[in-house]
């Protein structure tokens, strides 16, 4: 295998992780981002690295521009064709609101009303027709679309995913109107029922697909410029890549392709020194994305919130993230009580010790007066110019006159209150999943998640920190470690008595069949191919389902014993004599790109050189004379204890007192209580 | 005890996660597609003396938020009053009188005890799928006692020392016409507070008894201090409003509501006085759900608040004994929700002219549903689906009301017409936006939502909501939104029901059906001062029609382009103006001549508010 580069291009850096022919990351590095064209910075990233394009096996690519386009509404104008008197479902959604309190605001949909188009057809929810399509109709309908100056037809169809062939006739009298047109179907993006999610997210895809499809090509040209010799891979949000020039036809799987990689990596990392029950926790300026992987599986969510009725029912890595970073502001409510965010200081005008502006206190600011963050070497920052320690004082010690603080206890209390607001989270997603968070590793990564997790180590009560190596472009690096992945679902909705012989093992032949045809189209080099099968199942009547793996060939009596030992763990009872329904038949076809890393070593014990520097940390109160090693010391095998500092390029860590840290046989840090 | 600021935030975030965490897992783990589909359950920790909230999730349905409180005070009295809380005790209840709502939410109380005294109580809210009994779900037009309504379950003892009491679970289980459902249930609800315990415990032990007590003390306090704030900036005075529901499901006439909403410094007075006795049918709400719901109201003003047993001491009560709004024993309850909707609409009305920029004009204001019930020829099983009413919300000082909102007072959901016609035997006409149905203003109230169904297997089907006659209105210049109807299709013929919105059994033969148009909500400000720009896409999206363009909201339109069926309207400015000048003149000659009119339809010429 020759080299790879993988490279994640963020909201404001565009990271770089180089390896070389045995896989080992040799560089890794960050350029500021260009929103405007962000290919740009992927060049620029490219050059400043020094990498040989032409030398490369594979360039692996992670972007934003998709989550961008759907956050600022700059993709294309689209028009909808539905069964007649059901256009308005895409605007209705399912009779909700913007948040739980308050009751102003209004939605936007993709595809406004007066580009939303009906057509005389009906199909029930067997797939049996009963109003035919009126074929006439659909193509005088064509004509008045062609005439509002759209780019795109989005065609969502009643029950489509039990019966496509009105969908595909639509498709093709317009196809026919206008060879130009980019036309989507629903059944095709996601063949479930849920008409508004369907409908939903056949409409995400038609919004990001002429742009996508354009970015895909610039890129191409750009690369091909500069000698790229193999077709560059985009990260998806399930964690598997596709080839850029499929990237049109994937937009809407690569949404957040950037926060899925990392975990990708951090599941890897992780598997190679032998933990495969894993919570992520990436922290940087504005954010914090948690992920649950278990058995060295992401947990994957099948419907993702965009914004406020834009659902999208595409498998992704499950990523939840709440608005604490480093930039959030901390402040007091009317009731006298501390609270850090939602509310961030983003990169303009930043925390208060950024000197750009900022005048109120942040969770950065309250890393720098604690003496946690290093104020002369501040990361991601080129102007070589030393944090305002004092200005993050002034504004902590006014947050601090309010609640009867010092200054160390007021930063103290802002990083005690985002703490908690995080482990909550991460507890949350676990427990939500039938886990107990102690059986649990932590990896952290991210600008921040590093400076933080130690707090969390001990708020949620897992037992192992890890810290990455490189744990600062962490997002590039898992774009190295992707395979090409396929996921198809069908809905099924019978109970396990109630399928015909073989019928799932039809459904799911025909979805291996087309997920090995997609590995062929995509041309790539495979060591091996993995064909997993699910049903998504519940007891008769139940709304939330279970996935649950399975084998194609399986009985009603298997089925339904997999399903109730599953119920068994997540819920602590099964329920006894309930008829179980299999709703949805998925299949996951998996190109891998490379084989299985050697497990690590366990290398013998020796203790660290001494530090290279020590300063005044504050921990629990009071000011301790802290060790401050530079992360590129500290080799295989060595351990210190806390209170401990770990400075690198991308990411500072923070081992609290108590705690003792060990490098393991992939240079991650493991940080456990002592 | 004093605490210190950091360990507060710190023990608050705990204990509210603590509340989500027993929300989620009952969400996942519940039966009854109404708590696992539309999250219509609740969780709280409550103060082991008081029985007040301490904290409550974030997922949980607002309605429920002080209800709970009341259900856990009447639990604890009653345990008082039977050898108290004792370990391994799990009580249950659903007795509107003591906490609330209807039949159909049963309340779950658990005690939590640390170095063998009280230490807190636990306790959850879920809505089953069938409580017995005349209708299935529970919704009954015409009942005019508790008893029609299905099983009452005054507070008795669920599980003892820690297990399940069988003759109490098989009391309940029959008489439910699902009983497996509501057995999966009643183990879900349990085993979710079964965790609550064990974090709770867990938090103890890290931080003492002492220290958590001191904090729960603190954050009521805190609460308080907060709504406080929020109240001392209302402008001193008393603000009324009066509004009435359509009928009572059983008499033809309506039964009236006001409120006087006194503000003096950081306290609220709210008096009912004025509000139409008890009627004989089930459009009535006992005394703690009147409350709740202006708790609700005043959540969605002051959303920034957190919820607990101080946030509402600032706020005070009278309510008139008798009436609509405190009902007693054996007053029917299952038309609740359209009582609740009046009362949050009676806050927003009074406060609107006090804090314009802060509350909205009325949401759609019917909250009820449209159940239908039978057999399912291909699932061979019975079969109940329960279609809640969608519509507009209220306009506000900040943006045009919402589309298909669900009521202020819930989360819930409207189920999938896929999924519909996979569960029921029939089969969706059309879903869509209703147009010209919200109330035009500056800013336009959201349009209601319009849906058929018809069956192709026999059902029966029972209808209740409101505002057929009273409608949703506006504020501060806005007009009224169109009222909800209720049509039913059968043997060909279309008709309304005599009580236009209630209706309870209709038996439907396959090709019968039911068509409901749901209001809009409420106008805010002058739709004479409606930008331009806006009224040119309501008409070009068709959510106001040509006729109402010109006549309330006084455009001109200067030409059309695109195909016909879509055309997109170019407005006339100049045009605009001169006709807007007139119908304003038109509008202050009116009101020379002293044409008596309500406020709300003042702004609006042709539309007129109330019928």
């Amino acid at each position: 295998m020759g080299s790879l580069v993988g490279i994640d291009v963020g909201g404001t850096f565009t990271d770089l992780a180089w390896a070389g022919d045995d896989g080992a990351v040799t560089t890794v590095l960050k350029v500021p981002s260009t929103p405007d064209d962000p290919s740009r910075a992927v060049l620029e990233a490219l050059d400043r690295a020094g990498v040989d394009v032409p030398g490369l096996d594979a360039l692996v690519h992670g972007t934003t521009i998709a989550t961008n386009a759907i956050i600022e509404r700059t993709g294309a104008r689209c028009a909808l064709v539905t069964t007649r008197g059901f256009r308005d479902v895409l605007e209705l959604g399912r009779r909700d609101r913007i948040n739980l309190y308050g009751l102003t605001g209004v939605q936007h949909p993709l595809i406004p009303r007066d580009d939303r188009w009906e057509v005389d057809e009906r199909v029930d929810h067997r797939g049996r027709v009963v109003t035919p399509l009126d074929v006439d109709q659909a193509a005088a309908l064509a004509d008045d679309v062609a005439r509002s100056g759209v780019d795109v037809v989005v065609v969502a169809l009643l029950h489509s995913y039990a019966n496509t062939t009105h969908e595909d006739e639509v498709a093709r009298i317009f196809e026919a109107a206008r060879p130009d047109w980019h036309v989507v179907r629903s059944s095709a993006v996601v063949r479930e029922y849920y008409e508004f999610e369907r409908t939903s997210t056949a409409a995400v895809q038609g919004y990001l697909e002429p742009l996508v499809a354009g970015y895909a090509a610039a890129l191409t040209d750009k690369l091909a410029s500069v000698g790229l010799r193999h077709e560059a891979l985009v990260m998806q949000s399930n964690g598997g890549v596709v080839p850029v020039s499929r990237l049109g036809s994937r937009a809407a799987h690569i949404i957040r392709s950037g926060p899925a990689a990392g975990v990708m990596a951090a599941t890897q990392l992780a598997a190679e020194v032998g933990f495969t029950k894993i919570i992520t926790g990436d922290m940087g300026g504005t954010s914090f994305d948690v992920a649950v992987v278990v058995d060295g599986e992401p947990r994957i969510s099948e419907t993702t919130q965009l914004d406020f009725r834009v659902p999208l029912r595409i498998p992704m890595i499950d990523v939840h993230t709440i608005g604490a970073g480093g930039g959030s502001i901390a402040w007091v409510d009317r009731g006298g009580t501390l609270q850090v965010g939602p509310r961030s200081a983003g990169a303009r005008p930043g925390p208060v010790c950024f000197r750009r502006g900022g005048t109120e206190p942040t969770v950065t600011d309250a890393n720098v007066v604690l003496g946690r963050i290093d104020a002369a070497r501040p990361i991601g920052d080129d102007t070589g110019q030393a944090l305002d320690v004092e200005g993050a004082r002034r504004a902590l010690g006014e947050l601090g006159e309010d609640l009867g603080l010092g200054v160390e206890e007021a930063a103290e209390a802002v990083l005690a209150v985002v703490n908690t607001h995080m482990a909550g989270r991460m507890r949350l997603i676990t427990v939500d999943q039938g886990y107990d968070p102690r059986d649990f590793v932590l990896v952290a990564f991210g600008g921040a998640g590093p400076l933080h997790a130690a707090a969390l180590l001990r708020d949620v009560g897992v037992r192992t920190l890890l810290v990455p190596p490189r744990s600062g472009v962490l997002c590039a690096e898992g774009c190295l470690v992707a395979d090409l992945r396929y996921e198809y679902s069908r809905t099924v909705e019978r109970t396990v008595e109630g399928l015909g012989d073989h019928e799932l093992e039809a459904v799911f032949s025909e979805q291996r069949r087309q997920g090995l045809a997609e590995l062929v189209a995509d041309g790539e080099e495979l060591v091996r191919t993995d064909v997993l099968h699910f049903a998504d199942m519940a007891y008769l009547g139940q709304v939330h389902q279970i996935r649950v793996r399975v084998e194609p060939d399986w009985d009603a009596e298997a089925l339904a014993k997999a399903f109730s030992s599953a119920y068994l763990r997540e819920y602590g009872a099964a329920l006894e004599g309930m008829p179980t329904l299999v709703v949805n038949a998925r299949t996951s076809v998996r190109g891998v790109r490379r084989g299985d890393a050697e497990p690590a070593t366990t290398p013998p014990e020796r203790a660290a050189p001494p530090p290279g520097q020590r300063r005044p940390v504050h921990f629990d109160g009071a000011w301790c004379d802290t060790a401050v090693f530079r992360r590129e010391v500290l080799g295989p095998g060595m351990t210190f204890a806390g209170p401990a500092i770990v400075e690198q390029d991308d990411t500072t860590t923070v081992v609290e007192p108590g705690m003792r840290a060990r490098v393991d046989g992939r240079s991650n840090l493991q940080v456990e209580v002592a | 005890m004093t605490v210190d600021a950091i360990t507060i935030s710190v023990v608050k975030g705990a204990l509210e996660s603590i509340c989500d965490e027993m929300d989620t897992l009952l969400i996942h783990a519940a039966l009854s597609p109404i708590i696992s589909e539309t999250n219509d359950c609740a969780h709280g920790i409550y103060h082991p003396v008081t029985g007040e909230t301490i904290a409550q999730g974030r997922i949980g349905l607002p309605v429920f938020m002080a209800n709970m409180q009341f259900t856990v005070q009447a639990v604890l009295d009653k345990a008082n009053r039977s050898g108290g809380m004792r370990p391994g005790d799990v009580w249950i209840t659903n007795d509107p009188y003591l906490g609330g709502t209807h039949l159909n939410d049963v309340n779950l109380v658990v005690p939590v005890f640390v170095d063998g005294e009280l230490f807190a109580l636990l306790a959850n809210t879920g809505h089953w799928m069938d409580i017995g009994g005349s209708v299935a779900g529970g919704w009954i037009p015409t009942a005019t006692n508790i008893h029609e309504e299905g099983l009452l379950i005054p507070p008795v003892r669920l599980f003892e020392d820690g297990e399940p009491v069988a003759s109490v679970i098989d009391v309940i289980t029959g008489n439910v016409r699902l009983p497996d459902m509501i057995a999966g249930d009643l183990t879900a609800m349990s085993s979710a507070l079964r965790r609550g315990e064990e974090r709770l415990r867990g938090l103890v032990d890290r931080y003492g008894a002492d220290v958590v007590r001191a904090c729960q003390e603190e954050m009521i306090a805190r609460s308080e201090r907060e709504m406080r704030s929020y109240i001392a900036e209302i402008p001193d005075g008393v603000y009324v409003h009066a509004d009435a529901l359509d009928n009572d499901g059983v008499t033809d006439e309506p039964c009236g509501l006001r409120v006087a909403v006194t503000v003096s410094g950081s306290d609220l007075h709210l008096d009912f006085t004025g509000t139409a006795p008890a009627p004989a049918g089930p459009m009535n709400l006992a005394r703690n759900t009147t409350v709740s719901s202006a708790y609700v109201a005043l959540k969605h003003i002051f959303p920034d608040v957190p919820v607990n047993g101080g946030t509402f001491r600032p706020v005070t009560f009278t309510i008139p004994e008798g009436s609509v709004i405190a009902a007693q024993y054996p007053r029917p309850v299952s038309g609740y929700l359209e009582v609740v909707g009046r009362v949050i609409d009676l806050v927003f009305g009074a406060l609107a002219p006090a804090i314009p920029d802060k509350v909205p004009a009325a949401f759609f204001g019917t909250t009820g549903v449209v159940t239908v019930s039978g057999h399912h020829p291909e699932r061979g099983e019975y079969v109940v689906g329960v279609f809640p009413y969608p519509g507009g919300y209220g306009a506000s000082a900040s943006s045009d009301g919402q589309v298909h909102g669900t009521p202020p007072q819930s989360m819930a959901n409207f189920m999938s017409i896929e999924v519909a016609e996979h569960r029921l035997p029939l089969r969706f006409d059309y879903y869509a936006m209703r147009d010209d149905s919200g109330g035009p203003g500056r800013t336009r109230g959201g349009v209601g939502s319009t849906y058929a169904f018809t069956a192709w297997s026999p059902l029966s089907t029972s209808v209740l909501g409101d505002r057929v006659d009273h409608v949703p209105f506006g504020v501060n210049g806005g007009g009224p939104a169109s009222g909800n109807e209720v049509r039913f299709r059968t043997g060909g013929e279309e008709w309304v029901p005599p009580l236009r919105s209630k209706y309870q059994d209709l038996h439907l033969e396959p090709g019968d059906g039911v068509v409901v148009s749901s209001p809009g909500g409420g106008g805010f400000g002058d739709p004479l001062e409606r930008p331009l720009e806006d009224v040119a896409r309501d008409l070009d999206h068709g959510v106001v029609s040509r006729e109402r363009a010109a006549d309330v909201y006084g455009v001109v339109v200067a030409g059309v382009e695109g195909p016909a069926r879509r055309p997109r309207h170019r407005l006339d400015e100049a045009g605009t103006k001169e006709r807007r000048e007139e119908l304003r003149q038109r509008r202050e000659a009116d009101r020379g001549a002293g044409a008596a009119r309500p406020e709300a339809s003042e702004a609006v010429d042709s539309d007129g508010g109330q019928r």
